[in-house]
């Protein structure tokens, strides 16, 4: 056989080669790709998180099975998908058929799809079975109840970390004292600092990245809306909270009917719009928050360039901001501002639906086990091990009940597994105000039950007005968050749109069903 | 020698036929005997060679290709997760209905269609532009040196280049920006370029020719170099200088090239490029009156709701159209430029 080059290798050997190592490749790729899962007797269960992998991962993951090998007879094996993909990846997970055993999803997510289509279980019988008793002790039962579907069932644990989330802010709390004597107490004093920030050091009073409704139409608080500060009861209701917005009138638990109207004619809403629209062209807050990601902006305020950012009562505000910005600016400190005036004797509406939950797949390998690892992650040593790492490694304990990260283990995303109220340990370095506002966020007493608290609408007979309705917010509803536009001609616009997409119909559905709903609760 | 031992090899059952049709013709039929046979033989040896060559990719165009074709099914289903593609109810042409009946299809049409036309012609004009004045320079060191760095921009990651955009258009808050200092130096106004959708086709024109320039030349110069010296030395006695070298050889010679990579771009010109615009402007509703294409639209309104039904719809209507397309530039080739059609 002749040579095909100078090196001696012959045509058949060439091709031999090349066919075995395609051979070789397939059925590498046909194999179990094992990303990070140890093969033990008990098996082990998927579990799909969002993100990026945590530092240390491998270590504390190591721990973590070791643990639940001992306790339960398996493992897990997280499979982290990055956030930008999480969405539509975790969808495709599904419609794949593939068999991990819990994800993370919420309303703002695709649940609603993953409950018409039958493809996550209901958790009711679970809950309620008393074999996961972790798990009950955990999740209140309100909290649980505000997350059922309009079917009964409720699809997804909530993954919260407190009872309540109410927009607020971070501000500078070293600039608070320069320009607004030490505290701010009410929006005309944070309007006020804002303006006084911006002349005296040149940098805007706010700045963020993406614009988002809940900045100007509070829900019951906004970022830029001064109404609830003094009247924390308005909580607008939506198929989805990326789409339009309408408010129910204030006696709609009383009359019974909802009377729902689009957000443009609750004059509040309104007001907030052009006060917004004045800051972006007085220079108070960012004028690129429709073109730049949150981790930007995070970036220009942890840099020293602008004196706010906004917050929500998760307890993670100090912790993700105080170490880059007294890196970057030595002596600044955080604080975070309660956006009532009241303080904390407000009562603000709540209605208690998580925005992350954890659900089942039903075509999960075992979701009887993926039960028992959510109890067990319910467990505050458990719990610990999974948010925080290795104790003595990775964190340790101060004043008895706080953690203080050591070792390089850090933003495990427990919101998608391991979050529960009565388990978080605050982060030794958060300010006194976040402290304070944290805490009270915690405890459900504290807030008034919404309305319309555990409303779940069937988005089904307007499915496509719906996203259209979504798609014309996106293009004429996020200036107007942002202040880009102005918001006469851009209201006008966005009505048009609206009326081209059909919301009446949506309007007319929801409020039948709001109505309905309103009768059940009665 | 006429290959006798490997007929014979080759009479056997299932193999025989091509052979014995071989034999039983004339001999003016066969021709050159011998040769025509051993040309056969040799062929199907080689043939199995190719094919194992050429299986990866048969496989993978079958496998990521040709076999998700399956799913457009799902276009046509009211798509159900736990149904599955084929178990799915029928839902005729609602899915469709999503976008025809959106109020935005004609802007987001032309939209597409207008960006794109400007994307293809802007790229391959630099592209035969930077390749002449390329094929110009006679350093070679030079020549390879500016030949990789504008070819360095087409790795450049999108997310990357809206970072840059901004930098140069808007600056830290977005009050700012390179070009307004520049703009301020001729005592020009500022513009706020991210709320004036006027200028972003020339934009992101001018992005994509930044990107694409470079790769294209690289295209375009691999033909050049193809082109026979001989011509040249013809050109050169007849006394032409350069330019008119570039303007009546090269150009002309470049046809075929710059028509298969027009073809290519006219099948894709119903999509957006996604990657970039959506990179650049991102949400920013106040420029999707002119940057807004079938994709971005397409995105945005699915990223959260997740319907394939619609999105499946959407995408067959894209790769039909595309096809039209195709089918249409290649007539056009076909009737007015005949040597340089590729098909």
């Amino acid at each position: 056989m002749a040579a095909i080059n100078d090196a001696g290798l012959s045509r058949r050997s060439f091709l031999l080669g090349t066919a075995g190592l395609g051979t070789v490749g397939a059925l590498a790729a046909c194999g179990n790709g094992g990303a990070g899962g140890d093969s033990t007797s008990g098996g082990s269960l998927s579990l799909l998180l969002p993100g990026d992998v945590p530092p240390g991962w491998d270590r504390v993951l190591g721990a973590v099975n070791e643990k639940l090998e001992a306790d339960l007879g398996f493992t897990i094996a997280p499979e982290f998908i990055a956030w930008s993909n999480y969405a539509s990846q975790s969808l495709l997970k599904f419609t794949a058929g593939e068999d991990f055993d819990t994800a993370l999803s919420a309303r703002w997510l695709n649940i609603a799809q993953l409950v018409e289509s039958e493809a996550i279980i209901g958790l009711d019988h679970a809950f309620a079975s008393g074999d996961y008793p972790e798990l009950q002790a955990t999740i209140a039962q309100d909290a649980f109840d505000a997350n059922r579907w309009p079917d009964g069932t409720v699809y997804g644990l909530p993954a919260v970390n407190s009872a309540a989330r109410l927009h607020h802010y971070t501000v500078r709390a070293d600039l608070v004292d320069t320009y607004a004597g030490g505290s701010i107490d009410s929006f005309d004093q944070l309007e006020q600092f804002w303006y006084d920030v911006h002349q005296g050091e040149g940098i805007p009073g706010f700045v963020r990245g993406g614009a988002s409704p809940w900045l100007v139409l509070g829900g019951p608080t906004g970022v830029f809306f001064p109404e609830g500060w003094e009247n924390p009861s308005v909580i607008p209701v939506f198929f989805s909270s990326d789409s339009l917005f309408f408010v129910p009138a204030a006696d709609a638990a009383s009359t019974g009917s909802s009377d729902l109207v689009p957000f443009w004619e609750h004059q509040p809403y309104v007001d907030a719009l052009r006060r917004v629209r004045q800051y972006y062209e007085d220079g108070i807050i960012n004028a690129d928050m429709l073109n730049i990601d949150t981790a930007t902006a995070k970036g220009q305020f942890t840099s020293g360039g602008a004196a706010s950012v906004w917050a929500i009562t998760d307890g993670t505000s100090t912790s993700a901001h105080l170490q880059e910005l007294t890196a970057a600016v030595p002596g600044a400190s955080l604080m975070n501002v309660m956006p009532f005036a009241d303080g904390l004797a407000a009562r603000p509406s709540q209605t208690f639906q998580a925005d992350n939950m954890v659900v089942l797949n039903a075509s999960g390998s075992d979701n009887a086990r993926a039960l028992q690892v959510l109890d067990w992650v319910s467990k505050q040593e458990n719990h610990d091990l999974l948010q925080y790492g290795i104790e003595g490694t990775d964190w340790e304990l101060v004043d008895g009940d706080r953690y203080r990260q050591i070792g390089e283990y850090a933003n495990f995303p427990g919101y998608a597994l391991s979050w529960r109220v009565d388990r978080e340990r605050k982060a030794a370095d958060m300010s006194d105000s976040e402290d304070e506002l944290f805490t009270w966020s915690q405890d459900y007493s504290n807030f008034e039950r919404d309305t319309f608290a555990s409303f779940i609408p069937d988005l089904g007979p307007v499915e496509t007005e719906h996203s259209q309705i979504t798609a014309a917010i996106a293009e004429f509803g996020l200036p107007l968050w942002a202040g880009a536009k102005d918001v006469d001609s851009g209201l006008d616009e966005l009505k048009r749109a609206m009326e081209t997409a059909g919301y009446e119909k949506v309007l007319e559905e929801l409020r039948t069903q709001a109505d309905a709903y309103l009768a059940e609760q009665a | 020698m006429t290959g006798t031992t490997e007929d014979t090899r080759a009479a056997t059952p299932g193999k025989l036929k091509p052979t014995a049709r071989a034999a039983r013709r004339t001999p003016q039929e066969r021709g050159p005997v011998g040769s025509r046979r051993r040309r056969g033989v040799q062929w199907r040896r080689k043939d199995y060679g190719l094919v194992i060559l050429a299986a990866p990719a048969i496989v993978f165009f079958l496998v990521f290709a040709y076999g998700p074709m399956a799913g457009l099914v799902v276009a046509f289903q009211d798509f159900n997760i736990n149904d599955g593609v084929f178990g799915s109810p029928w839902a005729g042409l609602s899915n469709f209905e999503f976008f025809f009946t959106s109020g935005q299809m004609n802007r987001i049409l032309l939209n597409t269609l207008v960006l794109n036309a400007l994307f293809l012609t802007a790229t391959l004009g630099a592209g035969v532009l930077l390749a002449l004045m390329l094929n110009e320079i006679r350093g070679t060191l030079l020549r390879r040196g500016l030949q990789s760095a504008v070819f360095i921009p087409y790795f450049v990651s999108p997310i990357v280049i809206s970072i840059f955009l901004q930098a140069f258009l808007a600056g830290v808050g977005g009050r700012g920006g390179i070009v307004n200092d520049a703009l301020n130096a001729f005592a020009l106004p500022s513009v706020s370029w991210y709320t004036e959708p006027g200028p972003w086709p020339w934009i992101l024109t001018i992005v994509k020719v930044w990107q694409l320039g470079g790769y294209f030349s690289v295209i375009f110069l691999a033909a050049i170099t193809s082109i026979p010296e001989e011509v040249y030395e013809a050109g050169t006695i007849d006394g032409a200088t350069r330019a008119q070298m570039a303007w009546r050889i090269t150009l002309p010679l470049l046809k075929p090239t710059g028509a298969v990579l027009l073809l290519l771009g006219v099948g894709r010109i119903f999509y957006g490029d996604f990657g970039l615009i959506y990179a650049i402007v991102g949400d920013n509703g106040i420029l999707f009156s002119t940057t807004d294409v079938i994709d971005t639209y397409v995105f945005r309104a699915l990223r959260t709701y997740g319907d394939f039904g619609t999105t499946a719809a959407i995408g067959l209507f894209q790769s039909v159209v595309g096809f039209v397309l195709v089918m249409i530039a290649l007539g056009v080739q076909r009737r007015y430029s005949k040597e340089s059609s590729v098909l």
